[in-house]
């Protein structure tokens, strides 16, 4: 039986990497792809900025709903969510949209599925971020 | 849905390939998979539109 001997210069070490891939994880939520760009993965960090960046801009430019935090039912709710997922480019969105969403095109509803899919899709990269920070993925 | 379907297998086939190849290969075989369960489900829901 093999016994693990932590000593303090590891567990250091281990706490500051732990430490640097939540910091990668809050930056890839907060600006899509800086976790990324943070541990110099290059073309994913481009990617992930360009990606969430155009269906924000399409979602928006298409006025799509972008939930507030009032949103009063659980489809708003979650909406926000997707929405709040996005990080900085949920205020973009919102500059983005100075006469407010309009739903009753199908234009518009397909800009919230644009702009609940830019959420999500930045909080699975930031995911990612924070996985290969640690040294879970590659 | 073209467009959405684009966006969407790219970003996935940067974020579980490593190598370029890949990323290639998985972005067209989940394009071509978006592409295949909307028009699916369009053409699923077809009968019951009236």
């Amino acid at each position: 039986m093999t016994e693990e001997i932590q000593t303090p210069a590891t567990s250091h070490s281990e706490k500051s990497r732990e430490m640097f891939a939540f910091a990668c994880g809050v930056a890839g939520w907060l600006v899509p792809g800086l976790g990324h760009a943070l541990q110099k993965m290059w073309g994913r960090a481009i990617v992930f900025f360009v990606t969430v960046g155009a269906l924000v801009l399409i979602g928006a430019g298409m006025r799509g709903n972008v939930f507030n935090s009032d949103g009063g039912d659980a489809f708003a709710a979650l909406g926000y969510l997707a929405d709040l997922g996005s990080g900085s480019f949920y205020l973009l969105a919102k500059q983005d949209e100075p006469y407010g969403a309009d739903v009753s095109r199908a234009g518009g509803d397909y800009g919230t599925r644009f702009l609940a899919a830019a959420g999500v899709l930045n909080l699975l990269s930031a995911l990612h971020a924070y996985e290969a920070a640690r040294g879970r993925k590659g | 849905m073209l467009l959405f379907a684009l966006v969407i297998s790219v970003a996935f086939g940067f974020l579980s390939r490593r190598r370029p190849l890949d990323r290639v290969k998985y972005m067209l075989w989940s394009l071509f998979l978006f592409l295949l369960v909307g028009i699916g489900i369009g053409w699923a829901m077809y009968p019951f539109s009236r």
